[in-house]
């Protein structure tokens, strides 16, 4: 933005950059810039030893910086001359963006369940494929993209100004295109996932930049506390701003995957390889959503009466669409998809009470919910026949005869996701609930819990399948090993102590709520 | 504001061109439209409102969209290869 | 309109060059045609053949295209910044643009290492 005034006034000076504030982005960016020079100049079979340990202290190393950031500092500020904001939601997300991450990686360095193509160039059947599997080897290129993606995530709910948001969603979008694109089996069903996923990706960025476009018209401004602003004064166009609102909305609900806007996630969930699906579902959703509540909180709260009718309906056909469509699947990684959606109309919910308590609620829903959603993934990666992971729901039948942990621990996570008490789900949602209840949203909470009472049903009838009938005589086994296992340990261990202690997390989330955003 | 409404023009065509092309990397142009529409939005507004945030925005959004360009004719690259074709009609594994 | 006076010249001074190589290269220079030399001029590569059944290009093209996207395209924040250069107080501005460019280095460095800039 410097440059701006470069024409105006004679001399720059430096704005200021805050740099120990931004230093958890800087420094997963950091590493998946020197992951870059790694794959340049590291002999390919020592590549996944340097990348690995890399990135995981990468992400662990921002983690820390953000937990300090967060206890020591307590900034209330908008760092960068004003183009990203260090509040208590920002380093709230953050740090909960950055612990999934950790978790999602654990899965994608997986070798022994060999997700990823070893040659993403190879044409699929092709001999040059036959030969880099022989190999052994991965893409490792993952490691840096997926920082690069973690980095864009972090960015994105941060942004103070709509021009910086939008460079958060591409640097978190484009990553993650390619990584969609590169399972080691099934590779036509994961490339035109990938391909799929970028259309309808690129699509709804470009309405999203219509809409800042529109919004600039209106303000004069893209940064969010001058839109704001423009807003109370009241001048100016309205056909502007409220067209710019909603096209900024679909950009947004895009990412979210609310209703009108949901199709891409069951495609790309199935079709992307598990690990990265578990990334996506859980790291790109809390960062959505992280960028929604600054939206509409900050920018456009004075117009929350045009606003809230149109969220309200998305809400509704988000919770209704998604559990509805949910009970038809048959593919495992589909039905958790639509299971999302679902749960990106909940978060709706919380977006949509516009109060402290509904920022705190949906704040510790996010964190809940994404850790349940890493585990029952990593699971799901565990669960493999001869021809990679039993997707279909048939052949996961009896499976908690063979291997009643692992059934039992998914079947944990199936109600931590219908929120039965005593799991994180349920603790999310009544905070979520009681908040849009307090909103005035009385409606919604009552569709919300008719709809968590029919994805319950669909749930419910996964365990039924795996407990209750007899196992097909090939059916698939669990590989378990150290690293799934992990994720799978840290995911229940979040899903139990959220469910049966969640004071503590409540209060951190109240805490970075009630410091509210910067402006 | 004559620049306004045709960059509303311009927009409206991409977006119309993404729902009615059948073809990956015509629909991908068509998104290219919609984001130069939208920078020529931004000068235009940059323009009427006298600051020059605008026209920087301008300079980061053609970089971004250099990005996308990019990955984008990488993915759609590698199904063209394996399939060869890049019709989005073809891509009908994933359904329900 | 004084301005453009020198823009004018330099214009008239590269069209009446480009005018007179041509003339005096075809008046006074020998001519023995050969293939090689008929052949259609694309900026020094061997033509590629149209392969048939329309112009499909070969991958290669849009790997090339790609590569120069990606690097053409930073040149956009060299300029505004090469253009205020002199107004810049402190090293804050040099400081900068040398992370940016490095960073763009450390993508031209993968894409040399790994092989992208090799035709065959």
């Amino acid at each position: 933005m410097n440059s701006v005034s470069v024409l105006a006034a004679p001399e720059i000076h430096a704005p200021p950059v805050e740099f120990s504030q931004l230093a958890p982005m800087l420094i997963v960016f950091g590493a998946a810039i020197v992951g870059v020079l790694a794959e340049a100049f590291v002999a390919r079979p020592a590549r996944y030893a340097v990348q690995f340990p890399l990135a995981l202290v990468g992400l662990a190393a921002a983690f820390c910086w953000t937990l300090w950031l967060g206890f020591s500092e307590k900034p209330q500020h908008a760092a960068a001359d004003g183009a990203v904001a260090v509040d208590g939601p920002t380093l709230f997300i953050q740090g909960t963006i950055l612990v999934l991450a950790m978790l999602s990686l654990l899965l994608i360095a997986e070798r022994a369940q060999d997700a990823f193509t070893a040659q993403a160039a190879a044409l699929p059947g092709s001999e040059a494929e036959q030969e880099s599997m022989a190999d052994g080897g991965i893409q490792t290129e993952i490691f840096p993209l997926t920082l690069f993606a973690v980095g864009g995530m972090m960015l994105f709910p941060a942004a103070n100004d709509l021009l910086t948001m939008f460079v958060g969603l591409e640097v978190m979008s484009l990553p993650l295109y390619l990584l969609c694109g590169l399972a080691r089996r099934r590779r036509l069903l994961s490339q035109e996932a990938a391909v799929k996923y970028f259309l309808l990706g690129a699509f709804s960025s470009a309405f999203f930049l219509y809409g800042t476009a529109l919004l600039y018209g209106y303000a004069g401004s893209v940064r969010l506390s001058a839109i704001s602003a423009a807003l109370s004064r009241s001048g100016g166009s309205e056909t502007l701003l409220l067209a710019g609102v909603a096209l900024l909305s679909v950009g947004l609900l895009f990412k979210i995957g609310a209703v009108p806007f949901h199709p891409w996630k069951p495609d790309v969930y199935q079709g992307a390889p598990t690990p990265i699906t578990a990334l996506m579902a859980s790291c790109t959703v809390v960062a959505a959503v992280g960028a929604a509540l600054r939206v509409f909180y900050v920018a456009f709260e004075t117009l929350r009466w045009d606003w809230r009718p149109m969220m309200w309906g998305v809400a509704i056909l988000t919770m209704m669409v998604g559990a509805i469509v949910a009970i038809t699947q048959t593919d495992i990684k589909r039905m958790l998809a639509y299971s999302s959606i679902a749960h990106g109309g909940f978060l709706l919910t919380g977006i949509v009470a516009t109060s402290e308590s509904g920022l705190s609620a949906t704040l510790f829903y996010l964190a809940a919910y994404g850790f349940t959603t890493v585990g029952a993934f990593a699971i799901v990666t565990m669960v493999r026949d001869t021809t990679g992971e039993a997707g279909h729901l048939g052949r996961w039948a009896g499976l908690g005869r063979r291997s009643p942990v692992i059934a039992g621990i998914f079947a944990f996570f199936l109600l931590a996701f219908a929120g039965i008490p005593l799991t994180s789900g349920f603790t999310g949602k009544f905070a979520v609930f009681q908040a849009a209840a307090d909103g005035g949203a009385v409606p919604l909470v009552i569709v919300g819990v008719l709809s968590s009472a029919i994805a319950a049903f669909f749930y419910v009838r996964v365990i039924v399948v795996m407990f209750f009938s007899e196992p097909e005589p090939d059916a698939p086994s669990v590989v378990t090993t150290a690293t799934t296992a992990t994720a799978v340990a840290l995911g229940l261990t979040a899903t139990v102590v959220l469910g049966v202690l969640p004071q503590p997390m409540l209060d951190l989330a109240g805490q970075a709520a009630t410091q509210l955003f910067v402006r | 504001m004559n620049y306004v409404i045709l960059s509303a023009i311009l927009f409206t065509i991409g977006a119309l061109g993404v729902l009615i092309r059948r073809n990956a990397i015509v629909v991908f142009m068509c998104v290219e439209l919609m984001l130069n529409a939208a920078n020529l939005a931004f000068v235009s507004f940059a323009r009427m409102s006298g600051n020059l945030d605008g026209q920087v925005i301008a300079f980061f959004v053609m970089v971004v969209a250099a990005a996308e360009v990019v990955v984008g004719l990488a993915i759609i690259m590698t199904i063209f290869r394996s399939r060869r074709s890049s019709s989005v009609d073809d891509a009908n594994l994933l359904k329900y | 309109m004084d301005l453009y006076i020198p823009v004018v010249v330099l214009g008239v001074l590269a069209f009446g060059f480009a005018a007179f190589s041509v003339v005096m290269g075809s008046l006074t220079g020998p001519k023995r045609w050969n293939r090689a030399k008929l052949d259609a001029y694309e900026c020094g590569i061997e033509p590629t053949p149209q392969p048939v059944g329309g112009g499909r290009f070969p991958v290669k093209y849009y790997l090339t295209a790609m590569l120069f996207i990606v690097f053409d395209i930073e040149i956009i924040f060299l300029y505004p910044w090469a253009v205020a250069f002199d107004q810049f107080r402190g090293l804050f501005g040099l400081i900068e643009m040398a992370l940016f460019i490095v960073t763009v280095l450390v993508a031209y460095a993968y894409v040399w290492r790994r092989g992208g800039l090799e035709w065959d």
